[in-house]
């Protein structure tokens, strides 16, 4: 279970989650973006980046509701609303953006 | 020579049967209850919990809840079952107690109520899909067996009728232990052996569903867990976990 | 009736009969397998890392250990009668067919091999009673079919000696776990919890920064200042909450109605960063010591904080282990205040506080929904609330229209100890198990198209953390919207007015005037 990017083999779980976090990039990104059947485009950039950002801060991911909030500010509210996030990433900005901004999946009832 | 071999029978089954059930009913009550895992909604009072006993045991009120035609079928076999048990009473009684003279029409019709439910179930057993599936040989015969019961003491009764007074008086002597003759008839026989093998085969069977119901902890333990602290010995002697929050203090 | 056509236009027309029995399909759920622990998971729960090269006799002798430490499982796989009454009654058979998900199947998976080893008849007539050799094959049985129970007792409720699946269920999976085999959703997530204090992982840092932002959010709202207090020493009271309710949606909703009703209500409290979870997976797992440690944390929390009370969020499972088993594993709790209940659930204590005038309600502010509620299954058959006897079930409708003018109730059999489970409990809320979380869902989801059919149902409360996500992911497969589903504080929330606040009806009152 792994992806390749330029030739380098990197591993992710069951589910497609990259194991080692340090391992990510923007290559990678696309890659498992391509998997996940996702075209990136800017406003997806704008959700991965700013996991990335709040992950690199906090260690966990933030609550959909942060994200949402946090969209809103920089991109407008037609972007940063519940629907369009899953308009974005149909199975959830929580799990499907996680795993392409290469964060650990979030665990729990959620 | 038979009468010598039934009299055995009897003690014997007799005998695995009272030991069997005591020793099975012994552990159970000794086997610990870690958590109380009442199914709510539940009493929150002992009185309360005997009263949903008292209706489970007489109504069987949850089965009735669940599934009208097993309920159906269920409660006129066992319940025929326990008039023509009461009924047997004066088969073991020099002077017959009077409300057992009393209760003896109905024992009769009774018989038939049983074979009815046990009819019921067999033919559930036999044409549900789903009950099919979950049965085992062992289910099957069960219920063959206590239709062989009720049939052969309903065919003394109505088809070929037997020397009861001689019954009587071989089991009274059995109860002093005094083997006397035992009439030889085939279907008294059949009668009296299949219920030799049903007292035998009680403690290692599905049959102690009877006491098990009263050691059921979802139905019998009191709804009380916020008030009275439930704990088992095993339980209470894990070693001790912490007081405080050890980060906090290496901190 | 005709069956449910979750294709048709404009969401299914002719809504079937959620109780309907389907034909035995055999194997219909065979390849179904959640994912497996990971070594290291499986390790930090106290459990051999991966299957021992002595499993068998390990598992043998696990059932009997069983059977000696708790009366339940041994009673229960003696006592059953094959009768039947139970066949119907799990959501996971009436959504997949398969036999093996009717509850005296279930149990037969286990009760066999005990019988092989552990009772006269099996021993020495296996054939007779259906007994069987513990194998491999019987060993990838148990963990396929025992991950595809829920727990939810409704088949408990149906037998006539109070037969639960739960416990065999659990008690196997125990038995799993000790040969090495665990599940990769519950393990990783109950050593996360003994790491981090909660399910998802959250420090004390995220916890705070997700708190603050809460806070922003209510007081841009109401122009009042709402805490949502995180590690107060002193505070009155502890609130021990799914940490999905820092998370996930609708359950953050619930979270902010618990700090208005608490707000409201002129109450102290807090949040334990150490306790930062309802949840105890471990009763999922069967292990009384995983949920002992867990529950454990409770206990510290509320002692190093010095509250008086405790109280717990909507969180179905955590409330049976609240309400039936904290004062087992971590009582006795004689430093908090005895003049409340020890634990009490948020239900009690917005209630109370409805019944002592101290929340203001505009009910009108819920009127765009159309409710119905979904009794959790944990709360319905493993808990209770209030004062009397089947609080469970009124508590939670009390609120609901206290705060709101429509509600219906769903189909007699499928709510109050009937309830369906959502399809997504005891530990199979994880995207591996997504198809039989949208078929175990079927009854529900049935129940709650016919109120939409005849009363015109928008939306469903729930109370349940599981519930909750496993609506909104599986809503959308039978005609609704994934926001459908509400937390019942969500409601309280929307309804309350806050001393002070400033409304939409103060505003057009302020403008009328001239």
């Amino acid at each position: 279970m792994s992806y390749d990017v330029n030739g380098a083999t990197i591993e992710h779980d069951e589910e497609g989650y990259i194991t080692n976090l340090s391992e990510w990039s923007k290559e990678l990104a696309g890659i498992i973006a391509v998997a996940e059947d996702i075209d990136m485009g800017e406003e997806h950039w704008a959700v991965v980046n700013f996991l990335r950002e709040y992950y690199e801060e906090y260690q966990i991911a933030p609550a959909v509701r942060v994200l949402i909030k946090s969209i809103k500010k920089s991109m407008g509210p037609e972007v940063g609303n519940n629907k369009y996030m899953y308009e974005l990433f149909p199975y959830g900005p929580a799990k499907q953006a996680c795993k392409i901004a290469g964060l650990p999946k979030p665990t729990g009832c959620v | 020579m038979v009468s010598t071999v039934y009299a055995v029978l009897f003690y014997i089954a007799t005998l695995v049967l009272v030991v069997g059930v005591v020793m099975r009913v012994i552990n159970y009550a000794r086997t610990p209850v870690p958590l109380k895992i009442v199914v709510s909604p539940a009493p929150r009072t002992r009185k309360g919990v005997w009263f949903r006993m008292f209706r489970e045991v007489t109504l069987f009120e949850s089965l009735f809840k669940s599934n009208k035609w097993i309920w159906l079928f269920g409660y006129l076999f066992h319940f025929g079952m326990l008039l023509v048990l009461l009924r047997h009473f004066r088969y073991f009684q020099r002077d017959v107690w009077g409300w057992v003279e009393i209760i003896q029409p109905f024992g009769i019709y009774a018989g038939f109520a049983m074979v009815a439910g046990l009819a019921g179930l067999l033919f559930r057993r036999i044409f549900q899909q789903r009950i099919r599936y979950i049965s085992d040989p062992s289910d099957y015969l069960m219920l063959l067996l206590f239709l062989g019961i009720a049939g052969s003491g309903l065919m003394m009764k109505f088809v070929n009728h037997v020397d009861i007074i001689a019954v009587k008086a071989f089991m009274l002597g059995l109860m002093r232990f005094q083997i006397g003759e035992m009439p030889r008839d085939p279907i008294l026989m059949i009668h009296l052996g299949s219920v030799v093998s049903l007292m035998l085969i009680f403690p290692i069977s599905k049959l102690m569903h009877a006491p098990g119901v009263f050691f059921s902890p979802s139905r019998t333990q009191v709804d009380n867990a916020r008030e009275k602290r439930h704990i088992s010995k095993w339980a209470a002697e894990l070693p001790d976990l912490p007081e405080g929050i050890p980060e906090k203090k290496e901190g | 009736m005709a069956s449910l056509d979750m294709d048709a236009k404009g969401g299914p027309k002719f809504v079937g009969d959620p109780l309907k029995i389907p034909q035995i399909e055999c194997g219909a759920m065979a390849d179904s397998k959640t994912f497996a622990a990971y070594p290291v998971h499986n390790e930090d729960l106290g459990f051999p890392g991966e299957l021992l090269d002595n499993w068998k006799e390990v598992a043998i002798a696990k059932i009997g250990e069983l059977a000696d430490k708790n009366r339940a499982f041994k009673v229960y796989l003696d006592a059953c009668v094959k009768c039947g009454a139970c066949t119907d009654k799990c959501h996971y058979f009436l959504g997949t067919g398969d036999p093996k998900n009717m509850p005296v199947a279930r149990q037969d998976l286990l009760r066999s091999v005990y019988r092989r080893y552990y009772t006269f008849a099996g021993k020495y007539f296996p054939w007779l009673v259906g007994a069987r050799d513990m194998t491999r094959e019987v060993l990838d049985e148990w963990y396929t079919y025992y991950h595809q129970c829920s727990q939810c007792r409704r088949c408990s409720v149906a037998c006539p000696y109070g037969i639960d699946t739960a416990e065999i269920s659990m008690a196997a999976r125990d038995i799993l776990d000790s040969v090495g085999v665990g599940q990769k959703y519950c393990n990783e997530i109950i050593a996360k919890l003994k790491k981090t204090g909660n399910n998802l992982g959250l420090n004390p840092k995220a916890l705070r920064a997700t708190l603050e932002d809460l806070e922003e959010d209510l007081e841009e709202e109401t122009g009042i200042a709402v805490k949502l207090p995180l590690d107060v020493q002193g505070a009155d009271i502890l609130l021990i909450t799914p940490s999905a309710d820092f998370f996930a949606e609708p359950h953050i909703e619930g979270l902010l109605g618990y700090a208005k009703v608490f707000h409201a209500s002129g109450v102290s409290w807090t949040i334990s960063s150490y306790a930062s979870e309802a949840a105890n997976f471990g009763m999922f797992i069967g292990s009384y010591e995983n949920m002992r440690e867990v529950s454990w944390r409770i206990r510290q929390a509320a002692k190093d904080l010095g509250v008086k009370r405790i109280v717990f969020g909507e969180c179905g499972h955590a409330w049976r282990v609240g309400y039936s088993f904290l004062n087992t594993l971590a009582g006795p709790f004689d430093f908090l205040d005895q003049n409340y209940p020890i634990p009490q659930h948020i239900m009690e204590f917005t209630s109370d506080a409805i019944d002592d005038g101290l929340l203001k309600i505009d009910k009108s502010r819920n009127d765009e929904f159309v409710m119905t509620y979904h009794d959790s299954c944990n709360v319905a058959r493993g808990s209770s609330m209030g004062r009397k006897q089947g609080g469970q079930f009124d508590l939670p409708r009390k609120v609901i229209k206290a705060v709101c003018n429509h509600f219906y109730e769903m189909e007699r059999d499928t709510i109050r100890e009937n309830t369906f489970c959502c399809g997504g409990g005891g530990g199979l809320l994880t995207d591996d198990l997504m198809d039989l979380r949208i078929k175990g869902a079927k009854p529900r989801m049935t129940a709650l198209q016919q109120v939409t059919e005849d009363h015109g149902v928008t939306h469903m409360a729930a109370i349940c953390a599981i519930c909750k996500t496993q609506f909104s992911k599986v809503m959308p497969k039978y005609g609704y919207e994934m926001d459908n589903v509400m937390s019942v504080h969500q409601l309280v929330a929307n309804a309350v007015i806050l001393d002070g606040q400033e409304t939409e009806a103060d505003v057009a009152t302020a403008e009328d005037t001239p």
